[in-house]
């Protein structure tokens, strides 16, 4: 089965996601990455605000909050 | 070890990992903690005594995820282990405060301190959730691969400090350095470039971490310290970026991938047990509902409702209550000075009604501040900053602006403190700007006299309730586009940080915690009310009162008994009062002005309120309770006051004989008041949170656009009618 890669802001919730490419000159995320965010990091959405913006995350166990024109330049694949 | 000077230790770790507590069980000197990430913005130090009995400084660093120098936070955390803060030399050790939950990401900034060169104990911290959750962390096998002490700690009971302050006794003896990760070629080779063009040819003081943070981060603020002016030092970095970046590494990527490509082998295993928890946190699911889009809302709502209500009716018997005190007291000195009315004036009109006018928002900030705290403490602030932020993102600020400006709503001061929960440093430097614009409380005697006056007797109380949330709204309604043309002009050393924010796991609030943010804020506000806010009450005082001629008086009282001989003795002294008030310094000042307020709609009487009012606009009140002749004991519900005013008429030019209020004239002067930064306190809050610069901005700013809403109101209305 291929496997598309999505970018972030589109996925839905519900469902384990892997890091396929992240723009590193993105200053949020650079700021992600030195979190662990990198690729081939397993994560999931976990929350949407009211207006869908921002989106809440989670990866090795924290929780992060980030507005959708950032989510826009990670791109993932579904993994379950 | 040189002992003449005391060994200093300093705490850091990622945000709200535990460093202030620790801080404080080591010190027993006690300090702000919060559960929000960078509440700690300044440095704090202590002294921390050893087992041994040696006697060590215990710094307090702000929490930051990085060393990468972008925030002020992590500045100030660069700056203080390299060495180049404020008091020079670097600490001769650091205890990196781990949260055991986020090894991997807390062990990513104790590598990046590593490369600074100093050594280090690590601090693994709540451990007692690390335990309830049944995470099996072996610190023994963490202690050998990392080179240095490990030791579990509770920083709220005091659990395992013992061990620390052993394993720090020892560490200051070996000096043990965390195991540092072999770069790749290409990195060294850049690295060896950086250090010959800065450190050989033009002599910086740089440490190799410190020529790491200038490689890896694009906007270090390392570099703004160096002796190499910008044009000279931009093309030698980015040089080293190219040259990185042939190496086959994205130079924003590279740190992130290679530290952590070194770190993971070491954590895997050990963390391995850590993966049986892949399932929902708790906090995950509270967060099922409270960051619902429906329910988390009305949550959000209904608990805005709550705290807002709350700092109107718990803090109302007690406000209640200093007023009759401040009264009583005015009364009780009053009695003993009546032989020096001079003094007594100034004792009790100047120095007890002015600094207890202000005094009275003490119990409404205390109410403000423990639910703040409590929000701040159970982790819920960044869920509200996080519903609420895509209503402030197109304005630059963010969703943590949402709190400090609807606390702005009860008044401005505790709003401005409030932003000191607002990490980046734009988002903060706009929403103190714009929190004056918040009708305050003290703005509703205004609107209420005005209203009542010249609004509820000729259109009903529908209308009136509509001006008084008009008034409410233009504050608001101005305050979006001026954020948003801040967030364009700021000059550029007010930088903007990334929004992305953590969503910290929930937690039991301490009392005591909480307990002490009150006193601290609470004692800060009296000590203010004791200095600056005394201060200005006695210039303003001076100024309506001197200089005062006994002449006057008996001119006053003579034409009177002339004139109208049936005046009771209080109405003939609110007349000579009036005189002299017409005459003093302010009342000069105020008649020469005047043409200034003209467009406005406002005659000279108006304007001495006007200007009187801008240490406490509330002023406006009693001032123009004396210009009309009726003795400062004014309140806005007084029926005298509002037939009084409904009754001027101009004195004197194009428009003698006229009534000086009208309906554009009210209006006029709500939208001033809605908008002018008529609030000393709040003009002195701001200098001290921000800078003088931008307290005297604001102060003429807001001044200017009152103005311009004031005259155009008046206009429009006079053209209207
Ligand atoms: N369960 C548990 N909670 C802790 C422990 N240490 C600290 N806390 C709680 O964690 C929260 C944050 O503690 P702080 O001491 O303010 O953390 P900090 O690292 O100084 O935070 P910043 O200055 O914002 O970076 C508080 O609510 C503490 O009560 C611990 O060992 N166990
Ligand atoms: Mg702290």
């Amino acid at each position: 089965m291929p496997i598309l890669p999505m970018r972030l802001d589109r996925i839905k919730k519900d469902g384990l996601f892997r890091v396929t490419k992240l723009d590193s000159g993105n200053p949020c995320i650079a700021r992600l990455m030195t979190m662990g965010l990198l690729p081939d990091q397993e994560l999931r959405l976990t929350h949407e605000a009211p207006l869908g913006d921002p989106i809440a995350i989670e990866f090795n166990g924290c929780q992060m909050s980030l507005r959708i024109e950032d989510a826009a330049r990670i791109e993932v694949e579904a993994i379950g | 070890m040189n002992t003449d000077r005391q060994l200093s230790v300093a705490l850091i770790g990622n945000p709200n990992t535990g460093k202030t507590s620790l801080f404080n069980m080591l010190t027993g000197l006690q300090q702000q903690v919060g559960n929000y990430a960078g509440v700690t913005v300044e440095k704090k130090t202590g002294t921390w005594t050893l087992p041994n009995g040696e006697r060590v400084d215990l710094i307090d660093l702000p929490g930051t995820y990085n060393l990468n120098a972008v925030s002020l936070d992590e500045r100030v955390a660069v700056d203080v282990l390299a060495g180049h803060s404020a008091d020079a030399a670097p600490p001769d050790l650091v205890i990196v405060v781990v949260d055991v939950e986020n090894l991997r990401r807390n062990l990513y900034l104790a590598s990046q301190a590593s490369e600074l060169g100093v050594p280090m104990v690590i601090a693994l911290n709540c451990w007692d959730v690390a335990e309830r959750k049944g995470l099996q962390i072996d610190s023994k096998l963490l202690e050998q691969r990392l080179g240095v002490p490990v030791v579990p700690t509770v920083a709220r009971t005091r659990r395992g400090t013992g061990a620390l302050a052993e394993a720090v006794t020892r560490a200051l003896e070996t000096r043990p350095i965390l195991v540092r990760p072999r770069w790749p070629e290409a990195v060294m080779e850049s690295l060896e470039y950086l250090r010959d063009e800065l450190i050989t040819q033009r002599g910086e003081a740089l440490r190799e971490g410190e020529l790491q943070r200038l490689l890896f981060d694009k906007r270090s603020a390392v570099a703004e310290r160096l002796k190499t002016t910008a044009p000279e030092r931009e093309p030698i970095l980015r040089r080293a970026r190219e040259k990185l970046h042939m190496g086959g590494y994205q130079p924003d990527a590279a740190e992130s991938l290679l530290r952590y490509r070194f770190l993971n082998p070491l954590l895997n295993d050990i963390l391995e047990r850590q993966a049986a928890m892949k399932k929902r946190s708790t906090s995950e699911s509270i967060d099922q509902l409270l960051l619902h889009r429906v329910w988390g809302l009305l949550v959000f709502v209904g608990m805005m409702y709550v705290v807002f209500q709350s700092v109107y009716t718990w803090a109302g018997p007690l406000m209640d209550l200093i007023e009759g005190g401040v009264g009583k007291l005015g009364d009780f000195a009053g009695g003993f000075l009546t032989a020096t009315p001079m003094l007594q004036s100034l004792v009790v009109d100047g120095v007890i009604g002015g600094v207890g006018a202000f005094l009275v928002f003490l119990p409404q900030i205390l109410v403000l501040f423990f639910f703040i705290a409590l929000l701040e403490e159970t982790g819920y602030m960044a869920r509200a900053a996080f519903l609420m932020d895509k209503l402030f993102s197109w304005s630059g600020l963010n969703g943590k602006s949402f709190v400090p400006l609807l606390s702005s709503f009860a008044c401005a001061i505790p709003g401005i403190l409030a932003t000191r929960t607002i990490s980046d440093p734009k988002a903060r430097c706009i929403t103190i700007l714009i929190a004056p614009l918040m009708s305050c409380s003290a703005r509703l005697p205004v609107y209420l006299l005005m209203i009542g006056a010249f609004i509820e007797p000729q259109y009903g109380a529908a209308i009136a309730g509509l001006t008084l949330f008009a008034m409410h709204f233009i504050g608001v309604l101005l305050a979006g586009p001026l954020a948003w043309l801040l967030h364009r002009s700021l000059p550029p050393y007010v930088t903007s940080q990334p929004f992305v924010m953590e969503l910290p796991h929930y937690r039991v609030p301490q009392l005591s915690r909480i307990g002490h943010r009150l006193y601290k804020c609470g004692s800060e506000f009296i000590i203010r009310a004791g200095t600056v806010i005394c201060a200005m009450t006695i210039v303003i005082w001076a100024l309506l009162y001197f200089p005062r001629p006994p002449e006057l008086a008996e001119a006053v009282e003579a034409t009177a008994a002339e004139t109208s001989p049936a005046l009771s003795p209080a109405q003939l002294e609110h007349r000579v009062n009036a005189a002299y008030l017409e005459q003093s310094f302010m009342g000069r000042f105020g008649r020469t002005v005047q043409p200034i307020f003209a467009p406005a709609g406002y005659d000279w009487k108006i304007t001495i309120g006007v200007l009187a009012s801008f240490p406490a606009r509330e002023i406006i009140i009693s001032t123009l309770g004396i210009t009309y002749a009726l003795g400062g004991e004014i309140d806005e519900g007084s029926d005298d006051l509002r037939t009084t005013l409904s009754k001027a008429k101009w004195e004197s030019g194009p428009r003698a004989g006229e009534a000086v209020f009208n309906l554009p004239v009210a209006l006029s002067i709500m939208v001033f008041f809605a908008l002018c930064m008529q609030c000393g306190a709040t003009v002195a809050v701001i200098a001290k949170e921000l800078h003088w610069g931008w307290a005297a901005g604001s102060f003429f700013g807001l001044t200017a656009l009152a103005w311009v809403a004031a005259v155009l109101t008046y206009q429009i209305g006079m053209w209207l009618a």
